[in-house]
């Protein structure tokens, strides 16, 4: 009782400290899966994300709503809704026809596609590194689950829906994270890789042998499909620039930069149900 | 009771300023740490076991939110309670400029001990984002001290009013 006493705060900080190295200590290796106690503190708080987010979405609506010409408002969202559809449409059919498809395979795809698509709200960005993870608006209700690409309002890959996944929302891992990674090809050279995120603006293209010709800065980098995870033929970004890697004589050093622009993501589209790799 | 209340009303404000600062722009979320303005207001105001607890509780929110080792702001945000509160307990930081001073060192502690546990536990360097990320301590100090200035104020004026 007199050490509790004498040494109250330096005990309970211990302890404190012991919890929280406990918690770092079971995720090592990372790649497990999220535990219970994150994924209910991520339940409890991303309600209030949500919450705030609409409340201010919805004051800012009121305004413009209220203030502006409503009729016009809700005929131009209407718009930008069905713009939305479209240059996903677009986007999946100009990247089938690269492929090499018949038109009718092309629309046959395009049906089974557009059915798949849920559109969703960005409404908060990773609090440690934004180019971590992006928090949506819509969750397991409207049928989102783990695994499932994530494309921005032109169609740009952005990345895949990870766990947690609550009835409202959803943590989406962007392919400019570090641990992310997607199989890709490149348009012209058909270089075939993995772009890997380094936790910021720019990806990095990986195991490209240093051997394998090809590849030119602007080339364009299309998913694969073979990664299960990731649709073939979503535009991912282009080649930014090619080196020699000095570190491995192996493969070759090529910066990607990808097409979806952080600061103008604010609707995204989940694609539900893979539309079938090549 | 009121003051865990409190404390509990700050960490939803701090998530709703996270929330606005990641829709206002990705960069504003390197040098705004809303969680470590609220563990070093409440740790100053009650002392460190109070800011140890509350830190663990921010830091954790915080994780639960990044795709980063959960916990690690957790560990960080404790300890940066626990000094903040004993120190606090030990020195007079009331003044403007030294309280300023002295939330810019606990700033700098914190993130000194996020990058050593981050460098430990994912084994590789951290993105700086071109150096934005050291002005985070700069920012928490600057509005640290200044939600203390205006209490003050406030206090003056209700005191006057009294």
């Amino acid at each position: 009782m007199p050490l509790w006493e004498n040494r109250r705060s330096v005990l309970i900080l211990a302890g404190l400290a012991a919890f929280n190295i406990l918690l770092i200590s079971i995720q090592i290796p990372r790649g497990a899966e999220k535990s219970l106690f994150e994924r209910s503190i991520f339940f409890l708080y991303s309600p209030v994300q949500r919450a705030v987010t609409g409340a201010v979405r919805g004051l800012g609506s009121l305004w413009t709503n209220y203030f502006d010409l409503r009729g016009v408002r809700g005929e131009n969202q209407q718009l930008k809704k069905e713009i939305f559809f479209r240059d996903q449409d677009v986007r999946f059919l100009e990247d089938r026809l690269r492929f090499f498809q018949s038109e009718a395979k092309v629309r046959e795809s395009l049906a089974a596609f557009r059915g798949t698509i849920v559109p969703a709200r960005v409404i908060g960005a990773d609090s440690a590194n934004p180019y971590q993870t992006i928090v949506l608006d819509k969750g397991s209700l409207d049928g989102i689950g783990k695994d499932m690409a994530v494309c921005d309002r032109f169609g740009n890959l952005v990345g895949r829906t990870i766990a947690p996944v609550s009835l409202k929302e959803t943590m989406v891992q962007l392919i400019t994270d570090k641990d992310s990674s997607v199989s890709v090809v490149s348009a012209v050279d058909r270089l075939t890789g993995s772009v890997t995120g380094k936790s910021g603006a720019f990806c990095e293209l990986r195991y490209v042998l240093a051997s394998a010709s090809g590849g030119q800065p602007g080339e364009e980098l299309l998913t694969t499909g073979y990664d299960k995870i990731y649709p073939a033929g979503l535009r991912v970004g282009s080649i930014r620039s090619l080196e020699k890697d000095e570190s491995s004589p192996i493969f070759r050093r090529i910066v990607v930069e990808p097409y979806f622009r952080f600061n103008t993501i604010d609707i995204v589209a989940v694609i539900t149900k893979a539309g079938g790799g090549e | 009771m009121k003051d865990i209340l409190r404390a509990f009303l700050a960490t939803l404000l701090a998530v709703l300023v996270y929330s606005l600062a990641g829709g206002a722009g990705p960069m504003l979320l390197v040098v705004l740490n809303a969680f470590s303005v609220v563990v070093l207001y409440f740790s100053v105001r009650r002392g460190e076991v109070f800011g140890a607890f509350l830190g663990t509780a921010c830091g954790l929110v915080q994780d639960s939110f990044s795709l980063g080792v959960f916990g690690v702001g957790g560990l960080t945000k404790t300890l940066l309670g626990f000094w903040a509160g004993f120190v606090s307990r030990r020195i007079d930081v009331a003044p403007f400029f030294r309280n300023g001073l002295f939330m810019l060192v606990m700033s700098v502690l914190e993130m000194i001990l996020w990058v050593l546990v981050t460098a430990v536990v994912r084994r590789e360097s951290l993105n700086f984002h071109g150096g934005l990320i050291l002005l985070q301590p700069l920012v928490t100090a600057l509005l640290g001290s200044s939600l203390f200035a205006v209490e003050r104020r406030f206090r003056a004026r209700g005191s006057r009013g009294a």
